[in-house]
């Protein structure tokens, strides 16, 4: 009997418990009951995360595509396979003709050293991961008005709040204990305001609920802040010493009244008024948001709105308020800490600033590196189908479940001369590609993740990874290795850190040594330094807060006569993304087995649909068919569907259209038509 | 009278190793108290209740069943040296009871009893209790108990087993501590029993109205954690693994706040609401276990309350029924 | 499959062989199965046993034939999840395999000397049959027989040649319904619920006994039709349906209140039951 403190491998709120294991067996987990993060409870796909890890569907050795079939592979062979094959690409069609997508379920140092084999060994910034389609738009957002794109604030900081503002956060299911101690909260006296439409758990527990229209998150948030400026709400004093811009804000929001507000969000005029005044009036209070704010062609404009209503009341800066984004995936933090993306190194440090080039250049040991940025991974598909990207290395994402416009990612997918793809199970995408590497699961390997509230965690390895899969790390160092570049050659995931440490500047304090018990909290500058609980607390990273006035867009595809419904898409309690380990987990599979879409009973009655009725959901890019399940948790006209399931995949219909400026898909926004099935 | 100073623990415990698979309460790293493996971390019987289900030995997260490969049924082997469990409070003691009668009755559960059968199990009590309160002695329901008299630790037999096991431990002159456990026992009046029985009687009495239900349900996040924690849930699922070579059969601990948990493969659901569930998971141990056991199946361990994100272990619901309904 | 001689677990199934698979109802199969070993079932009317398909798993399937029918026993399958879905790919000559049987029975000493009225619903009808047959079989040890069946459609009739000779019996009283009919389907008895059924039945509750297997919504509605001839719970017998993972009373996920279907059931007497919740 052995057990391994580790960090759980879902969601980001990065949740710390024992495997338990037996005989080189998981039979169990065990919560830390000293967590500052999930003090001794987890959610149910905590406790059961030991349970896909053995499963018989795992990877056990290469696999190589000969014939159109894939067969067994060794090591040797597959290694040397990839990197002939994407130097071969590369020799054809230019350094820039491949792209690496990294993974928010790898560790930092595994997210660190792809980051480096894009960059130093095959010389492209074609790397991203699934931030882009996560909370790109916070990056891009924060970035423009905090100086930084994280949460402000801590988990503890829930417990300190007079009033939280959740919007577009189904928290109690996608962050469950962060979304606990929302409900700990309510209890001792929090008043929650909860904007997002559907009827989701907290909704319940609300002060106020706002039901309001999908996409006009801009128009409620300028709404307020007109509330909150027009009766003298606002925290001058804070607007005066810590922002700037102000005035540009305020000329902005003059004319969203409360009526002009109601008329483009469907809410009352009383409710944004009341929202604004419990908002504002509070002497501290928390924004919460997620997807429902980011995943839109206008999703850095959301978060933006989010910054300026925070700084207009003060809210920043202090225990028990901020603006808090809850991370989605277990290291997508530490994912974009690390530098898996485009135009950033690690630590969020510009490709396109020749002194930090320099910096990285001098310590990989490469004359240069690239210097323009490069492809976000939603525009990887149509890049690939204009041919200009002709390879792809994908490790531990599953695109042809998770990207949107299902059908055209699989066509593309489909026609790259090299789909490589490292994952722990034969994924949708693994199973088209041209070579698989069977990696180690999060039970199987040492490394770090980072959470949402920017915990820099330890994992442990607790049993040994299925046949001859090994640790992503180590397989990227193997590929480093044969395409010729010896600066990649350590003997542990702590000799990585120490390297990324040591470019990193908001890593600079983080070491092994020092992450035993509960982490450390960046930014942690240096080998001393505490960690920071709460961001920006006496300035902004960038110095003085920026206000950004925003003009209300709507989103890209409306509901018309042809497709009269808006959908939307997310998860469920339940499953992971993709499913591959939680539809592998026996009790998580078993509550929710198969895709469904949920229906407002008003449009059900309409079209004579009853509930559990397979019906026909199509948009102008797909159709699938699932189970109806209605409900009051959907406004009429408004469906929702979780994207979990390869059969009724919601990602068939969903909309490619990108924001601007962060290239985020517009997950939360389609059109589409339903019918019941004969 | 039997008697072990702290310093000869080690030694003790060392001196099992060649008959006995030894668990006891650990300290883990980040400060987390479990039953473990004494090679595993430090020893540590001072204190709360470890975490995690003390009957986990038995009944673990989850276990093979059986293994059929080529044809050829294969069940788990059996251990090579029976465990001994030290660690057990009082009150988990009696939770062991509860469920060793449950396994053995009717149909004997013989994938529990593989493990549990010739296993030993050590009782502690005393004042080791958090900050040296005083745990009130169980006085049986196990082989061996360890007494904390604040100085060492006192250690009374109860079994053949019990016997055997302590022999080599030399005897002392019995302390008074031993003549006062039935008085210790009787001196705590505990409020939580009083609160469990009179919530246990509310709900016998049908005082609780549905509408409780929905109340607490609309806290629970369905985490299954107070199931996963509690020493006298016993339910399981079970699932097949299959293979090219082998197909494997194993159950694992399950939950009633699962809306699956007894949901049919045409629908219907005799538990299908979270009121229903969140019922099932109190009534269960307060009225229908009375009912078919003759006890209370809850001992007030107080796992649930603690493992629990959003504070409606038995406990705090048992509390907030009789505020409103007494 | 091959149980291991002397094996007494619990959990390990016993090697069966399916002698025949004939079609029920487009979703519905009905297998007809030994014990490899040639020992029969031993079962009663009324009992369940856990049927397995290696890599599939469980579920408790009741038993469909009378133990009067010897050499064999037949169950009734559903296609309804995973396992009921690859057991429909069976074939004769195929092995699975078998727990049990399990439960409680219909109690055949009371049931004795009593006039019978027993009512299904839809597959409710296979457990039924266990005991249809068996008063087939031993015509002598009860009084007068009532069968009363209800189903979607004349398509959806389980066991339909059967049911045509227990029409055409004198021993038994068949009364069928269905809730819908097409153009052409060949059906002689009404349309309507079953609980049409029971008005017109003539009977004196002091010498008889109903029993009611079907699907959830049933119960409740024909209790009270019987309720309301005169019949009290102590005369009504139901069996119930749940997801029992085990059989033997260890898993809980068949329980009702303080009992489980697997052990105090699947064959209740009403006035056992129907003051707990979530029974029916």
């Amino acid at each position: 009997m052995k057990r391994s403190l580790t960090v759980c491998p879902y969601c980001g709120v990065g949740c710390t418990f024992y495997l338990v294991s037996n005989d080189g067996r998981l039979v169990g987990v065990e919560p830390s009951t000293t967590s500052p993060v999930n003090r001794g409870g987890l959610c149910v796909k905590g406790w059961n995360a030991y349970a896909f890890v053995h499963h018989p569907d795992r990877l056990t050795t290469p696999l190589v595509r000969r014939d159109g079939v894939l067969h067994p592979a060794s090591w040797d062979e597959a290694l040397n396979l990839v990197v002939e094959r994407l130097q071969a690409v590369q020799a054809t069609h230019g350094k820039d003709a491949v792209m690496f997508a990294s993974s928010a379920k790898a560790t930092n140092e595994e997210n660190y050293l792809l980051m480096k084999l894009a960059r130093a060994v095959f010389g492209t910034n074609n790397i991203d991961h699934c931030a882009r389609l996560c909370h790109s738009s916070t990056v891009t957002g924060l970035a423009e008005t905090f100086g930084s794109g994280a949460m402000t604030n801590s988990i503890s900081c829930f417990d300190q709040t007079d009033v939280i503002l959740i919007i577009g956060s189904n928290t109690t299911e996608q962050h469950p204990l962060i979304g606990s101690r929302i409900l700990n909260a309510v209890q001792s006296g929090t008043h929650l305001i909860v904007a997002d439409n559907r009827r989701i758990r907290l909704a319940r527990h609300a002060a106020l609920h706002l039901r309001h229209k999908n996409g006009s998150d801009v128009a409620l948030l300028n709404g307020m802040m007109h509330v909150i400026i027009a009766e003298g709400l606002a925290d001058q004093e804070f607007i005066a010493d810590r922002t700037e811009n102000y005035a540009a804000l305020a000329a902005s929001v003059a004319d969203w009244t409360p009526e002009r507000t109601a008329a483009a969000t469907g809410l009352a005029a009383a409710e944004v008024v009341a929202a604004a005044r419990l908002y504002a009036g509070a002497e501290r209070a928390m924004i919460v948001y997620s997807m429902g704010i980011t995943q839109h062609s206008h999703g850095v404009d959301n978060v933006r709105c989010i910054a300026s209503l925070a700084m207009l009341t003060g809210n920043v800066g202090r225990p028990g308020t901020g603006v808090n984004p809850l991370r989605g995936q277990n290291n997508v933090q530490g994912g974009c800490d690390m530098g898996a993306l485009p135009d950033l190194f690690s630590g969020y440090q510009k490709v396109a600033d020749p002194l930090v080039r320099g910096k990285f250049a001098h310590t990989w040991g490469v004359s240069s590196l690239p210097s323009e940025p490069g492809l976000p991974l939603t525009r990887a598909m149509d890049a690939a189908s204009e041919g200009c990207l002709h390879g792809m290395f994908i490790m531990g994402e599953n695109p042809m479940l998770s990207d949107p416009d299902q059908g055209h990612a699989r066509t593309v997918l489909e026609n790259l001369e090299l789909l490589v793809v490292q994952d722990i199970f034969l994924t949708e995408t693994a199973a088209i590609a041209d070579i698989v590497l069977p990696a180690a699961c999060f039970a199987e390997k040492e490394g770090t993740f980072t959470n949402t509230e920017r915990r820099v965690q330890r994992l442990h390895k607790a049993v040994e990874p299925p046949g001859q899969a090994r640790a992503d790390w180590e397989i990227i160092c193997a590929l480093a290795e044969r395409a010729g570049y010896g600066g990649m050659r350590y003997t542990s995931p702590e000799e990585i850190m120490a390297e990324a440490a040591s470019l990193t500047p908001i890593y600079g304090g983080i070491a092994y040594g020092r992450l035993d018990r509960h982490g450390l909290q960046w930014p942690c500058p240096d080998k001393t330094h505490p960690g920071t609980p709460i961001m920006h607390q006496d300035r902004f990273t960038r110095g003085l807060g920026y206000f950004t006035p925003v003009a209300h867009r709507l989103s890209a595809e409306l509901p018309d006569a042809e497709y009269p419904f808006v959908l939307t898409t997310g998860r469920t309690y339940f499953h992971w993304h993709t499913g591959s380990m939680t539809r592998r987990t026996h009790l998580l599979d078993r509550e929710e087995p198969r895709s469904f879409i949920e229906l407002n009973p008003d449009d059900a009655a309409r079209l004579g649909i009853r509930h559990r009725d397979m019906v026909l959901v199509s948009s102008r890019r797909g159709e699938i068919t699932t189970e109806a399940r209605v409900t009051g948790m959907v406004i009429a006209g408004v469906l929702f569907m979780p994207f979990h399931f390869a059969e009724g995949a919601a990602n068939a219909l969903t909309n490619n259209a990108l924001d601007p400026e962060s290239s985020i898909p517009e997950f939360k926004v389609c059109a589409v038509r339903l019918e019941k099935m004969p | 009278m039997k008697m072990l100073h702290p310093d000869q623990l080690d030694r003790f415990f060392a001196s099992l190793a060649p008959t006995w698979e030894l668990r006891l309460p650990i300290l883990l790293p980040d400060g987390t108290r479990v039953i473990g493996c004494p090679n595993d971390a430090p020893h540590s019987l001072h204190g709360a209740p470890v975490a995690g289900k003390p009957t986990a030995a038995f009944f673990p997260q989850q276990s093979t069943l059986f293994t059929v490969t080529d044809g050829a049924i294969e069940e788990p082997p059996p251990a090579d040296r029976p465990l001994f469990i030290v660690g057990f409070h009082p009150r988990d003691l009696a939770c062991l009871r509860f469920i060793d009668r449950f396994f053995a009755d009717g149909c004997r559960d013989d994938c529990y009893f593989r493990v549990r059968h010739g296993a030993a199990i050590g009782g502690l009590s005393g004042y080791c209790g958090p900050a040296g309160s005083l745990i009130p002695p169980a006085g049986g329901d196990c082989d061996v108990e360890f007494f904390w008299d604040r100085s060492s630790w006192l250690v009374i037999a109860y079994s053949a087993t019990g016997n055997t096991l302590i022999a080599d431990l030399p005897e002392t002159a019995a302390p008074e501590a031993a003549e006062l456990f039935p008085q210790l026992a009787a001196e705590l009046p505990d409020e939580n029993e009083l609160l469990i029985r009179h919530a246990s009687a509310l709900l016998r009495a049908n005082r609780v109205p549905d509408l409780f239900w929905a109340d607490i349900g609309d806290r629970c996040i369905a985490c299954t954690g107070c199931n996963l924690a509690c020493p006298t849930c016993t339910c399981f699922g079970v699932q097949d693994w299959r293979s090219a070579q082998k197909t494997e059969r194993s159950r694992m601990w399950d939950s009633c706040q699962l809306d699956g948990f007894m949901r049919e493969a045409g629908g219907h659901n005799p538990l299908g609401s979270e009121a229903e569930r969140t019922r099932r998971r109190i009534h269960h141990k307060l009225a229908a276990d009375p009912e078919k056991w003759g006890e209370i199946s809850c001992f007030l361990c107080g796992r649930c309350d603690s493992v629990c994100p959003t504070g409606i272990g038995i406990i705090s619901v048992a509390r907030e029924m009789v505020a409103r309904f007494a | 499959m091959t149980a291991t001689p002397g094996h007494t677990s619990l959990y390990l199934p016993i090697g069966c062989e399916i002698i025949s698979v004939s079609d029920l109802t487009p979703g519905e199969k009905l297998f007809r199965i030994r014990r490899a070993d040639g020992v029969p079932l031993g079962h009663l009317p009324g009992q369940f046993v856990q049927v397995s398909l290696l890599g599939w798993g469980e579920a408790p399937i009741s038993v469909a034939s009378s133990p009067t029918r010897e050499g064999f026993f037949e169950l009734g399958v559903r296609r309804a999840g995973t396992l009921t879905g690859a057991m429909h790919a069976l074939k004769a000559g195929d092995t699975l395999g078998i727990r049990g049987p399990f439960g409680r029975a219909f109690d055949l000493s009371r049931l004795r000397g009593q006039n019978l009225i027993l009512i299904s619903g839809g597959c409710g009808l296979a457990p039924m049959r266990s005991l249809i047959q068996y008063c087939e079989d031993r015509p002598a040890e009860f009084g007068s027989i009532a069968i009363l069946y209800g189903a979607k459609s004349p398509a959806d009739r389980l066991f339909k040649d059967e049911l045509a000779v227990w029409e055409a019996s004198a021993r038994f009283a068949c009364s069928m319904t269905v809730d819908n009919i097409s153009v052409g389907d060949c059906f002689s008895g009404s349309v309507g619920l079953i609980t049409a059924l029971i008005p017109p039945l003539a009977f004196n509750p002091d010498s008889t006994i109903a029993a009611i297997v079907g699907p959830p919504a049933m119960y409740r509605a024909v209790i009270a039709e019987l309720h309301k001839k005169g019949l009290p719970s102590e005369r009504i017998i139901v069996s119930l349906e749940r997801q029992m993972r085990c059989g033997v009373g260890k898993c809980g996920h068949c329980s009702i209140e303080h009992l489980l279907c697997c052990q105090d059931g699947p064959v209740f007497w009403l006035n056992e039951i129907e003051h707990l919740r979530g029974a029916l």
